[in-house]
């Protein structure tokens, strides 16, 4: 049974590493369309509404740069998870998790209603960390069960 | 500090998404094809410019996309601009989900059988938000086109087999999107509008 949750715990782990791999990506991408003002591939014409608003850029951060530093430090702190069994780093990465569903729920709630169109990379973006919310709650129910 | 075996495999997980993204950069940067004139020029598509110049420029366009009517000032003008050592040509590429893109090329081609392509052309652009069936049938009257015969090429897709044509071309020469601008054959990359006016001068200095 302990060595049951031991695997779940670092399969998810590895999960949410590779989903903060793959934010780490997309925010590159969608951010260099930003910083160079070039098109963004997207299915529909809602990325270029979005990267042209000023919506886009709340206190003048362009948004896939939070979204970038989000990420990022996700990506270290579940591969300093591999190394130390510290709770403070799950703390840390239910934290940023938290703050990241707000961010994307705030963002995809701006473009609804103010901007009026929806980027296909942002959509995903969210769900991305809408899912490395649960799983990051989910860990840290099987830690606390385990203490 | 100590590596686990599991921060091995974090890293060997980094490394191979390194690898794909490089891959991924490098296969998509390739050059692409580039095509002679003759094969992208097709002798029924609607030109500008000097016909014998040694330079063309093709557009595959839509005429409901909004890139394509804001790329529209830069292209006249730079077509204008070297209309001596340049000839520039029109070609369909409407897109499924604009549903004035058909109907308003269906239209210019109707205007086109009576000499006023290109006047259809500019009407279209300038007044793009406009766009419907209705503004359609009376930018023939504006232009002052026999009503009669126009109506008849458009409303019965006389020119529908010329337009899926040139949408079946434009996806053997790799356009997926609008405008795709080829110069002398080669597919551009724009990221802004003055890189048109660059790439035509550069081709021309050459």
């Amino acid at each position: 049974m302990a060595e049951n949750i031991k695997l779940t715990k670092k399969v998810l782990n590895r999960i949410v590493f590779i989903l903060s791999i793959i934010g780490v990506i997309i925010a590159v991408y969608v951010l260099y369309g930003f910083i160079k003002k070039t098109s963004i591939v997207c299915v529909n014409e809602g990325c270029e509404i979005v990267r042209k608003s000023p919506y886009s850029y709340p206190l003048g951060i362009p948004v896939p740069l939070v979204g970038l530093i989000g990420y990022f430090v996700l990506m270290i702190l579940t591969f300093a998870r591999s190394v130390s069994q510290d709770l403070k780093l799950l703390k840390a990465i239910l934290a940023i998790a938290v703050f990241g569903v707000l961010f994307v729920g705030w963002f995809t709630y701006t473009e609804i209603f103010y901007i009026k169109a929806v980027c296909t990379w942002c959509a995903i973006s969210a769900l991305n960390m809408l899912i490395i919310f649960i799983i990051g709650l989910k860990m840290y129910q099987l830690e606390r069960r385990t203490k | 500090m100590k590596l686990s075996g599991e921060s091995k495999f974090l890293i060997g997980i980094v490394l191979v998404t390194v690898i794909l993204v490089i891959g991924g950069i490098f296969f998509l940067s390739r050059p692409a094809p580039a095509f002679t004139c003759q094969e992208i020029l097709t002798s029924d598509s609607y030109k500008k410019g000097n016909e014998k110049a040694r330079n063309c420029l093709i557009e595959f366009s839509d005429f409901q996309c909004p890139a394509c009517g804001s790329f529209y000032p830069q292209v006249k003008n730079v077509v204008e601009d070297n209309k001596d050592n340049l000839v520039f040509a029109y070609r369909h590429f409407p897109l499924d989900q604009h549903e004035q893109a058909w109907p308003a090329a269906l239209a210019a081609e109707a205007a086109g059988e009576q000499g006023k392509f290109w006047e259809m052309h500019d009407y279209i652009f300038e007044n793009q938000e406009n766009l419907s069936e209705q503004f359609l049938l009376e930018a023939a009257e504006k232009l002052g086109l026999d009503k009669e015969n126009f109506e008849a090429a458009y409303k019965e897709k006389k020119y529908q087999d010329k337009i899926n044509r040139d949408l079946t071309d434009g996806r053997k020469f790799g356009v997926d999107a609008t405008p795709t601008f080829f110069l002398n054959g080669k597919k551009l990359n724009l990221f802004s509008r003055t890189d048109l006016d660059k790439a035509v001068e550069e081709a021309i200095k050459k």
